[in-house]
Parts: C-alpha cells; structure tokens; sequence
C-alpha cells in the first residue's frame, strides 16, 4: 500500500500555549517500501507515525493510504508501540490471535497459523507462556506476529527496539528484514538510532525539531542484508549523520 | 521463622490474661457489663454443641452472599459502563456522590416498606452497603485501562464493543476483585442492621437477642464468630488476588 502525506500540521496545547508539533509535512511512501523516519527527539516523528495510523488528528492536511483518507485506526495499518503492548492477562497465543479472533474465522484456523507464525520465528516454546515470563526482546516479536497474523498491508513501527540491547536489536532488525521481504508489507519505521536507519531503511527521512519537519529524504541502495562492517555502509552511515546534524 | 509465626499471636494473649485478670481474679467489673473470658468460652461451647452457632453462621453468610451477589449484578456492568463513557459518568457522578455516604442503617425503614420482614429487606440492607464500593472499584479499574493496550486493540482492528469487552474488562479484573473484599468486609458489617428487621436467625440476631438478656457471653462470641469469618473470607480473597498476575 502506498502512502501519501499531504501538508500536515499539528500543534498541542499545553498550559494554554500553542505547541507546533509538525509544520508541514509533505511526502509519499512507496508500496513495499521501507521507510525510517529519523530525528532528535521532539521532533515529531512519533507523533506523524500515530497520524498516519488514525491514533490522531491533524490540524490541517491529509494521509491518504492506498487513495483513501485516513480518519481512524484500522487493521490495515499495524502499530509495533515503543511501550510493551501485549494483553498481560493472554498468553503468547491468545495475544498473537487477538485480531483473528475478532473476526468470525474459524478459531482452528487462527490457531494453526499462529502455531506456524510462531515456529517461524522461533517463539513456539513460549506459545502457552504470559508475556510477564518474556524477555523485551520476545515481547515486542510477539508483538510483531500479532500484527502480521493480522495480515496487515503497513506496519507502523514506533521505536520497537529501543529498549533492547545491541545484540537482540541487531538480531531483530535482521528478522525484521526477513519478514518485510516474505511478506512484501509497507514499513514505517521511527528510530533515532543513525545505525538502524542506514541498516534498514529503503529511505531516511530525516527530521528536524522546533517545530518538527522534514529536512531531507536521504535513498540508501546498499543491498539486503546490510553489513555493517563494509565501508559503503560507514560512509552512508556518515552521510546521514552528516544531515542529521547540519543546522545544529 | 518460627519467631515471625508466633508475633502475632503475642498481643492476643496478653490481652487475653490483662482481661482474666480484670474480670475473674480482681472481679473489677460485674459479669454484665464485660463478662470473662471463661463466661465467653462456656457460652461458646454451648452454642457450638448446640449446632445454633454453626446454623446462625451459615445463616448470616446466606444474605452475606445474597447481597453481594445483587450489588455484583448491578455494579460491575454499571461500573464497566461509567468507566467507558465518560459523559454517563458525569451524569452519574452527582447521584453515587449523594447517595454512597449515606449509611446503610439508614435504608431500614425504605426496607421495610419495601420487603416487609425477614430475609429479603436484610439482603437489601448489605447490598446497599457493599454496591458502592464494587461500582466505584469498578469504574476506576476500567478507567485505569492501559492507553497502549486500547490502541493496540484498534490497530488490530477491534470496535469500541471489542475493547469494552476484551479489553478494558479484563483489565478491571483486579480492581473488581479489590471492590469485592471491600464490600464482603462492609457486608459484614452490616449484619447486625439487617438482621434487626424482623430476623430469626443469623449472627447478628444471636447477638441481639443476648444483649436484650444481659447473656455477654454469648454476645461476645458472637461478634468474635464474625471477625472469624471475616478473617478467613479475607485470607480467601487475598488468595484469589494472587491468582490474577497483570
């Protein structure tokens, strides 16, 4: 699915003062794109991730998702949240099932490809665990199967691997790349982290605060799966970290 | 270890002997006006040999459980409903305002005209008591509804029933579960009120009775079988509280 972001403004009241948030906002995302949204923090770009999924409205301007306007939340657009998000009271499987079972499909059904979902990332020894008895790092794949089990076309992803510590971050960034290669999605992911942008991302759209804009949409055609250690990946590295600081 | 077992079982059983020796050894008080402990402990094997203490108990906790029941069925769907909407709790909020503070003796007249005499108007008189507490546990436990969790569900593509139902329910378990053993604790309490209206029977008829006969002994027993059962009813509610992890 495609997205178009279309003169977006946001501002917040705090303390009867008005807060601009995001000035607008202009660019599209490609269908099966993986985009990163970069920036210090304030400059809004978790707050355009939850606009283009429907957790909030702008002030003035558009998303429009495959050409229609978004106004709600919907199961076309998974959020991964920065926060921990599992239902504590359902174990892996029943949270993993959670939008399935709100549909009428059969329940056996659901259950056989949550069971193969979770074997495919290696997650079925803890399928009857509670998310309490998980690490961070298997929470937020869980989190992630969740919102692919739900078959969803975008996936909005909010600093899902901040907590996490560098090995299980890199870990999961790989997986990550696995998945949206299998299964062709639309991603939006926000970080603040230069190396995970330049890892992931297909663009970096790199922000700025005060209010929050974009400064530059950066293309990094390095090819999959990304090595760290190669000097093209440094250079891009610097590159962006070049932008990022520019005007600072 | 040991040692922590028996902490509290220390003050017990000075107060124990402060009070035999007050009543028994140095007779300063006559025996009805604070009987001894020997009175409370003849009045309580007669009443337990009798069968009447165990028939009063079961007897009490009967409407106990009647009235928690009814104020269960009224206040935790009401309280998940003011919880969820946030202009029927303002609507509301005045009425529970007004009417919580109000003691439940006070509903005994209403009872009556209401129920006439017997067991329902006791029933009615500890589900006043204890419907307040559940219904606001309640609404505060569905509005304590983790943000995340509620946008979770709707990017997965659950409606406001869903969330209500899936959600912001189970959510609330604990907080309910919390309204409960207060209410139980307040329904206890109440006894004594509810089974004035015209009781035969019940712990707190038993109570009475002694009292309008000067029989301290069986007074005091009865008031202790209460504080028991609100022990043990405690300790089980405190249990189930540990079986809910979130």
């Amino acid at each position: 699915m495609s997205i178009k972001i279309k003169n977006i403004n946001k501002s917040y009241s705090a303390h009867e003062k008005e807060v601009k948030v995001l000035e607008n906002i202009n660019f599209d995302i490609n269908d099966g794109e993986l985009i990163c949204l970069l920036g210090p923090s304030g400059c809004g770009k978790t707050t355009l991730l939850r606009l283009i999924a429907g957790l909030e409205k702008a002030n003035s301007g558009e998303i429009y998702v495959n050409d229609e306007l978004v106004s709600k939340p919907s199961k076309d657009r998974g959020f991964i949240f920065q926060q921990y998000s599992l239902f504590p009271w359902l174990n892996v499987l029943d949270n993993v099932m959670f939008g399935l079972n709100l549909t009428n499909e059969s329940k056996e059904e659901n259950l056989k490809s949550a069971k193969r979902y979770l074997e495919r990332v290696g997650l079925s020894d803890v399928e009857n665990n509670y998310p309490h008895e998980l690490s961070g790092g298997m929470k937020q794949r869980v989190a992630i199967i969740r919102s692919l089990l739900n078959h969803t076309p975008v996936l909005l992803m909010d600093e899902p691997f901040s907590a996490l510590d560098m090995q299980n971050r890199h870990k999961l960034q790989e997986q990550l790349i696995g998945v949206w290669k299998r299964f062709e999605n639309t991603i939006v992911f926000v970080t603040h982290d230069v190396d995970e942008a330049v890892y992931l991302g297909d663009k970096i759209v790199i922000m700025d605060k005060n209010p929050g804009k974009v400064k530059k949409i950066v293309d990094i055609e390095l090819p999959r799966l990304r090595n760290r250690e190669s000097i093209e990946f440094i250079e891009a590295q610097n590159k962006v970290k070049n932008l990022l600081d520019v005007g600072d | 270890m040991n040692r922590k077992k028996f902490t509290p079982l220390i003050l017990p059983i000075i107060i124990l002997i402060i009070w035999y020796l007050i009543t028994s050894v140095f007779n300063l008080v006559t025996s009805y006006v604070l009987p001894s402990p020997i009175n409370v402990f003849e009045s309580a094997i007669t009443l337990f040999s009798s069968g009447k203490l165990f028939t009063d108990s079961i007897d009490t906790l009967f409407k106990v459980f009647g009235g928690m029941l009814f104020a269960s069925i009224v206040a935790i769907p009401l309280g998940i409903l003011l919880g969820w909407s946030k202009t029927l709790e303002e609507m509301s909020s005045f009425v529970i305002s007004v009417l919580r503070p109000i003691p439940p003796v006070a509903w005994i007249p209403f009872s009556i005209l209401w129920f006439g005499i017997g067991t329902v108007p006791a029933i009615f008189i500890i589900f006043m008591g204890c419907v307040f507490p559940i219904l606001i546990y309640t609404i505060d436990g569905v509005k304590r509804t983790d943000k995340v969790l509620i946008e979770a569900a709707q990017t997965l593509g659950a409606g406001d029933f869903d969330i209500l139902y899936r959600v912001m329910l189970p959510s609330a378990v604990p907080y309910i579960v919390s309204g409960l053993k207060v209410g139980i604790g307040i329904a206890l309490m109440c006894t004594i009120s509810a089974e004035m209206i015209g009781s035969s029977s019940g712990l707190g008829f038993l109570i009475l009775t002694a009292t309008n006969l000067f029989d301290t002994g069986t007074t005091v027993v009865g008031m202790l079988t209460i504080g028991v059962i609100g022990l043990v009813l405690d300790y089980i509610f405190g249990k189930i509280q540990k079986q809910i992890f979130w």
